[in-house]
């Protein structure tokens, strides 16, 4: 196989996620639904027992559906920035719900480094980084 | 919920990730198997969806259904969504994609079927 089949140029315009892109922002629009969902009942039906977890549980949400978004859309830097958030997030949140469980009564995507979810959480911004560094170095006309 | 049906989602589920991987590995485009596939898997779900808020409106109660709810929503959005974006991909990636909502699919599937055995009491 020759290079990356995913980039279409369109002069100057952002291109599209294509090829293994567009998998990548499946995986995104999985965990926007999951976490989004999760963060929503959190919210609305129990948000006292522990404002910051379900906070927190709301950012990661937010941070997915930005980050799907973005790549869907081709807006590399907002990626950019959405999935440092969420790989600084994962981590932090995973620290902290291990060394501190009272604060973190209810599981959220980032709990234990995405335990919950088979570790994807703490994997996919590793994999969404290296993409988008990738795509970046694709010379582009 | 009714475990067959969950059993039956799982299979087809499944079956339509293996279908979506085959596609890329063969370096091919989704085709009208995939469709159906999808096709199938959706009915199923709203099958299910339709027999569990039928259950919950009746006698049947859960320990927590505001979550109950907020999966089964999603569950029924995720073929849809994946056959769309697959569609429009042009390269062999478009099986994957699939592959990804199937997947999704039968995790999510029993993650509701957990939530609905447990019972207020």
């Amino acid at each position: 196989m020759a290079e990356t089949t995913g980039d279409r140029p369109a002069g100057g315009q952002p291109a599209a996620a294509g090829g293994p892109g567009r998998v990548l922002v499946a995986v995104y629009g999985v965990f926007a639904l999951a976490a989004g969902a999760r963060a929503a009942v959190q919210l609305s039906t129990r948000f006292a027992e522990a404002p910051v977890a379900y906070l927190l549980s709301a950012l990661a949400a937010a941070v997915y559906v930005v980050a799907t978004v973005a790549l869907a859309r081709g807006g590399r830097r907002v990626a950019l920035v959405a999935i440092t958030v969420e790989l600084v997030g994962v981590l932090v949140v995973g620290t902290l719900s291990l060394v501190d469980r009272a604060a973190f009564p209810d599981e959220t995507v980032w709990s234990g480094y995405g335990r919950g979810y088979l570790f994807i959480p703490l994997v996919l911004p590793v994999v969404g980084l290296l993409y988008l560094r990738r795509a970046t170095r694709t010379p582009s006309p | 919920m009714i475990v067959p049906l969950v059993v039956a989602v799982t299979v087809v589920a499944g079956l339509l990730a293996l279908a979506g991987v085959a596609s890329t590995l063969a370096h091919r485009r989704i085709g009208l198997l995939h469709l159906w596939g999808a096709a199938l898997l959706e009915l199923l779900l709203l099958v299910q969806a339709g027999i569990a808020v039928v259950l919950l409106l009746g006698e049947e109660r859960l320990a927590d259904t505001p979550t109950f709810l907020g999966y089964l929503a999603g569950i029924v959005l995720l073929p849809i969504a994946g056959a769309l974006w697959a569609r429009t991909e042009p390269s062999r990636w478009a099986g994957t994609v699939l592959a990804v909502a199937a997947g999704a699919v039968g995790v999510m599937v029993w993650r509701l079927q957990e939530l609905w055995e447990a019972t207020g009491g």
